[in-house]
């Protein structure tokens, strides 16, 4: 016993030193391979509070920008209002239709704090479960797909950005139809790549890519980006197609999160699949 | 003033200054400013080890909240608080070090500081880019970080020994 009292003693620092690593890398590592602590985040109330009223502070900078985006949103969701189309044939008549039914709804948030350079990006939203935001939903702004929801507390979220290397938000290519999975390299915030993509496929420089709605986290169709660079992989049959977004993330100010109305409802059928093989 | 209140101020300031104004900066080319290791640098002399750990993990804790980072700040910076010592020792001026004056550069001039800021920042920069990475084949973009945001911190570093830790007027 007073041999081992005194071994502790002799390596007191690197014993403290060694339990402050695993503390703090397990804590790392678990969150990295999958989501578990709530613990380590900026959701957390004092540090969520602190960093909204920076933002505050800071808003007043993006306005111009801002508005101009919402105006343009506005001019686009004007065309589509029934009151600002007249009818050129007298012998229609206006019928509701109850064959399209709402899947998708929209909650507004606005981004409190976020980051772009580094191999794993997360960003934080002034909305929470209050707002009806869960786990696992689908963020986009005006632009296009920006990531998917992480970890929510009672008034903020944290956001998986499309910037992250295990984002694997599954796409497809609008002319061909086929999908892959976009992942992220961490070399530039403008670009994500599209992996999965077998070589007999034609890609065009500057086709759209877009969401294939697999999952429920985005509407089908969903912008992504554009297509700037394919090249093939060494040694496989495969394309790496470098992917352009189109919401430039070094700006994203204003998001939605997109809630699938139907989700339960296909998380239970997908559930069988497994089953079934 | 209190030795114990100033540094707990310094916690503060560091950590916040770190979460709300250096961690939002971003310059691309792989720069990530990162201030507070000079806290744990500036810890008075005599400081023992395991509460030099123990500081360091909590402002490191306090900055993962703001970063999203989930403990690899609070890893990296244990490590320097742990080397601390050693690296003191190694640049250590001939009669040994006056437990009472800070480790500052106004103290102890300009090239201890920076030869002891610069050991320290590769150190802490490397392990953290290294751990936040995790994969051989990404080494180049491991030592691009490393070094651009080394050279970065230390000038951040020193300017913040010039600007507010000058030479007192009234002596």
């Amino acid at each position: 016993m007073l041999k081992f009292i005194a071994f502790f003693r002799r390596f007191r620092v690197f014993l403290v030193f060694l339990f402050f690593q695993v503390v703090a890398l397990s804590s790392y590592f678990s969150v990295m391979s999958f989501p578990r602590t709530k613990f380590f985040n900026s959701s957390s109330a004092i540090v969520a509070t602190l960093l909204s009223w920076e933002r505050d502070v800071v808003k007043y900078l993006y306005l111009d920008e801002a508005n101009r985006k919402l105006q343009a949103e506005n001019a686009l969701l004007e065309k589509r209002i029934q009151d600002n189309f007249i009818s050129i044939d007298s012998s229609t008549a206006k019928i509701n239709d109850t064959l399209n039914k709402l899947s998708f709804e929209h909650i507004p948030a606005t981004v409190i704090n976020s980051s772009h350079d580094y191999a794993n990006n997360y960003f934080t939203i002034d909305a929470g479960s209050e707002k009806g935001i869960q786990k696992k939903m689908g963020v986009v702004s005006s632009d296009g797909i920006v990531g998917i929801v992480y970890d929510v507390s009672k008034s903020f979220a944290i956001v998986k950005s499309i910037l992250t290397k295990d984002i694997n938000i599954s796409a497809s290519i609008d002319d061909s139809y086929a999908h892959g999975l976009i992942k992220f390299d961490a070399k530039d915030p403008r670009n994500v790549m599209l992996t999965g993509f077998s070589n007999d496929i034609e890609v065009e420089i500057g086709s759209k890519v877009m969401a294939r709605g697999s999952g429920g986290y985005f509407p089908q169709g969903e912008p992504i980006g554009l297509v700037k660079k394919v090249e093939p992989v060494e040694g496989k049959p495969m394309w790496d197609i470098t992917v352009e977004l189109h919401q430039d993330m070094r700006k994203l100010r204003y998001v939605y999160v997109i809630k699938n109305i139907h989700q339960l409802e296909l998380n239970n059928l997908e559930k069988d699949i497994e089953q079934l093989q | 003033m209190n030795s114990i209140l100033k540094n707990i101020i310094r916690l503060i300031i560091f950590v916040l200054a770190q979460g709300l104004i250096f961690g939002q900066l971003s310059f691309g080319y792989g720069i990530h400013p990162m201030i507070y290791p000079l806290f744990i640098l500036m810890l008075p002399f005599d400081t023992r080890p395991v509460v030099l750990m123990i500081l360091a993990f909590i402002a490191g804790i306090g900055i993962d909240f703001f970063m999203n980072t989930f403990g690899l700040h609070a890893s990296a910076s244990v490590l320097i608080a742990y080397l601390r010592p050693a690296i003191f020792r190694q640049f250590a001026p001939r009669d040994g070090y006056d437990v009472l004056k800070e480790p500052i550069a106004r103290e102890w001039g300009y090239p201890w500081f920076i030869k002891v800021s610069l050991l320290t920042i590769i150190v802490h920069h490397l392990w953290f880019f290294s751990l936040e990475y995790f994969k051989w084949s990404s080494w180049n973009d491991i030592l691009l970080n490393t070094l651009s945001s080394s050279l970065i911190t230390l000038i951040i570093f020193i300017l913040i020994q010039v600007l507010f830790f000058k030479k007192s007027k009234t002596i």
